[in-house]
This record gives C-alpha cells, structure tokens and sequence, in this order.
C-alpha cells in the first residue's frame, strides 16, 4: 500500500513536470505553409506562402513572427458600363452591366509578437503588423495582458488593445486619367475577456470586443450606377460613411468528447452603425486516432444583415450620400465545410493537409488548400 | 436558418450557466488533457487559422473577437 500511495505520488510529481514545461516551455519551431484560395467563375485566385517561427528566450519571453506574400489575380464584380449595348467607357449613354472586372495585386505582411511572462505568470503580449500593396499600406501595434486569478491558473481575465493607421489610394472613376489620390483611415480594436477551465477536459472563454473605424472606408475599386434612366444617369464611385462603431461579444467552449476526441463550439455576435448584425457560429471536431496521425473536420455558419446604404440595383441611387453596391455590404448567409489531417512523422517534423468549401447565398463559392511543414526543435 | 442560430446561441448559453455551476477546482498536475493540441481554442495551426480569417475578413462585412493583434488589407 505503501509502495502504491508513493507511485501516485511521484505520477502526479511528474504530470504536474510535463504540464508545467508545456506551459512554460512553449516549443520552438519554423513552419511554412502554403495556401491556395480559388472562387468559382473565374473571380478572385490567391496562392499565400507562408513562413512563421517562434522562439523561447528563457522562460519568461517567447517571440513568435510570420510573414506571408500574396499573389492575387483574377475579377471582383462591380457596375460597369455595358459595352454590348454599344457604351463605352466613361460617356454614360448606354446601360451598365454588374460583372466582374478584371485586377492583379500581390501583398506582402508580416506581424511580429513579444510574450512576456511575470512572476506571477502573467502575460503581456506586444505585436506589430505591416501589410503592404501597391494601393494599401497598413500598420498595427497591440498590446494585451492576460492576468490569471487564482493560484492553480484555472480562471484568466485578458484586456487587449490596438491601434491601426492605414493608407489607401483611391481612384477617381469620374474623371478621364482615373486620377488616384491618397486616402488615410485608422482603427482601434479593444478586447476584453474571461477565461475559465471547467474541468480536467473543459474550458470556456468569453469575451467582448469593440472597434471604431475612422477615415477612409470605402472600398477605392466599387462603382455604383446613379440617376439611372435619366439625362444625368452616372457611373461613380461608391461612398461609405468616414465613421463606423462596431460591437460584439464571442463565445468559446472546447471539451474532451472521449480520450481522442475534441469539441469546440464558438459563437460570434456583431452589430455596427452601419446596420450591419451578424452571427457566426463554428463547429470543430478533432480525432487524434494515434501519436501519428489527427484528423479534424468543421462547419461554420454565418449570416449578417445588409448595411443602411447598400442597394444592388442599378436604378436605386440618385444623390443619397452614401451609396454602396458591394455585395459583401448585402444580406446573405455563408456556409463554410472544412476537413484536415495532420501526420506527426517524429517529435521534430509533422506535415499537415487541409481543405475547405466556403458558400455564400450571393453565388460566391470557393475552395481553400492548405498545406505545410512544422520544424520543432 | 434563425432556428439554427437560436438553438446555437440557447446551448452555448446553457454550457455556460452550466459551466458556472459545474466549475471544479482543477489542479495544475490535471491538466495534462487540456494542454493537448487537440484541445487549443486556436486549432492545431494558427497560421491556418489566421489565413482563415483573412479570407472571411475579406469576404465579409463584419470582423472581431479574434483578438486585438493583426493588421487590414486592400482587400475591403
């Protein structure tokens, strides 16, 4: 008996060792990653290398970055004139078509991020992000903390915070040369939440967000056909409101099903003065059939509703201020289905493989590949 | 659809009345399950996650809760 009550003893000693160097210890690795989004009719094509690393520098740092270069071709659709009615370009004597109009763009971003650990264990994350293309350019710098509230670390309360000032080119349709002139726009995103384990096999996670957008927010490349039918009948350039105040709330609860087997439900609400609402809820399954192979599958739903000034006909706008034909402003529902496997060929090296359709009610369809290579060491 | 969405809100509502009076003390040398990568909120790749989102920021009108960190594109 005695022998037993030892053997437990130094089992929980060494449970408690493995967990806390998993804690402490986060592993170091290099990853790359490629993606490779494709809509349906010809629109939008990306292919997305991706190279990340992260990095412990004793137990009280851990510095993690990524960069990843877009390769964007194909169309997004937009009012246009109608050339088979016999319009041409810029005249506005002839009717407008909504199709896709043809664009190549390449980005290249990058984002770097600081762990610093206290003596408590609390966390105190510093990042920056660039992203960069040939009409946007964009900065971010966050900050957030996340402070554990009791001793055995079972309750966490995370505040977040960030600031993003961005350029944009935007271009006058309305004038012959297409003239672009230099737009600025800057967001703040601040989050708070709260994060409590349930159970040996169960945590839950909740948390609020607010952002304020102000500037620039219209998308530079969308027209919108105004005073259609009559002598001053026009193909413009779309025009948002320079503010819009966004809330939310997420939701989070990952539970073990089985020994091998994960569940996590996330739901996302949204609402802005925009009038635009939105609910997401996502479903992820995980089976971890052996030490060698993973494999996970998910769904996610979402909906949102169309915002104040959005109308996809071409004889709706006349001098209203803010007029929008983008249909990603427009009510719809998406369905996303998703399917990976994940084969961990020793401690050092894994590989992962996965896939996604993604489905809007407004006819968009696309596909997402990926795959990649994980260096542990 | 709404029914979706309700039945959804009404059972995350319900883990986390549930939860709150179901919280037990888990003490650090338990918590061997819950440090598996199969039970990390963010996935087993973040920067699958990450592209992920990127597509559904450029595609949708509404963004957030994925914290603070990460910048914007062209793309909207």
């Amino acid at each position: 008996m005695q022998l037993k009550n030892s053997y437990i003893k130094i089992s929980k000693v060494t449970a408690f060792a493995i967990v806390a160097s998993q804690a402490l210890y986060a592993e170091n690795y290099v990853a790359v990653e490629y993606l490779q989004y494709d809509e349906n009719e010809n629109r939008v094509s990306v292919s997305a290398p991706t190279l990340s690393a992260s990095y412990d520098i004793g137990t009280d740092y851990t510095i993690k970055g990524d960069i990843v270069f877009d390769a964007v071709s194909g169309a997004t659709p937009t009012w246009q004139p109608d050339t088979t009615s016999g319009a041409s370009k810029r005249d506005n004597s002839g009717d407008y078509t909504y199709k896709n109009q043809e664009f190549d763009e390449t980005r290249t971003a990058a984002s770097l991020m600081l762990t610093t650990r206290f003596e408590n264990r609390d966390e105190l994350n510093t990042g920056v992000d660039i992203s960069r293309e040939s009409d946007f350019y964009g900065n971010t710098l966050s900050v957030e903390y996340l402070h554990y509230t009791d001793a055995s670390h079972n309750q966490s309360i995370n505040v977040g915070l960030s600031y993003s000032a961005n350029e944009i080119l935007s271009y006058d349709y309305d004038t012959a040369s297409g003239a672009s002139t230099k737009e600025t726009s800057t967001s703040i995103n601040v989050q708070a939440g709260v994060s409590q384990v349930l159970s040996e096999s169960s945590l839950i996670k909740a948390e609020a967000f607010a952002i304020s957008d102000d500037g620039y927010l219209t998308n530079p490349h969308a027209l919108v056909v105004r005073d259609y039918n009559t002598a001053d009948q026009k193909l413009t350039n779309e025009n948002r409101p320079d503010t819009r105040v966004a809330y939310g709330a997420n939701l989070k609860y990952i539970t073990l099903l089985n020994d091998d087997i994960s569940y996590k439900v996330n739901y996302r609400f949204y609402t802005d003065d925009w009038d635009i609402n939105s609910h997401t809820i996502e479903n992820d399954v995980y089976y971890a059939m052996n030490k060698q192979f993973t494999f996970g599958v998910g769904l996610r739903y979402y909906t949102q509703t169309e915002a104040e000034f959005y109308n996809g006909s071409k004889d709706y706008f006349t001098n209203q201020e803010f007029a929008s034909s983008d249909e990603r402003l427009s009510d719809f529902d998406a369905f996303t289905y998703k399917a990976s496997v994940d084969f961990k060929q020793n401690d050092k090296i894994s590989y992962n493989l996965g896939g996604a359709f993604y489905s809007q009610s407004t006819g968009l369809d696309a596909t997402m590949i990926t795959t990649g290579i994980k260096y542990r060491y | 659809m709404r029914l979706m969405i309700q039945i959804g809100v009404l059972t995350l509502t319900s883990l986390l009345f549930m939860g709150c009076s179901v919280i037990k003390e888990v003490k650090p040398w338990e918590k061997e399950t819950l440090a598996k990568p199969i039970m990390q909120f963010e996935g087993l790749h973040p920067e699958v996650r990450k592209f992920e989102s990127h597509v559904y920021f450029s595609k949708e009108a509404t963004r957030g809760g994925n914290g603070v960190s990460g910048g914007g594109c062209g793309c909207n």
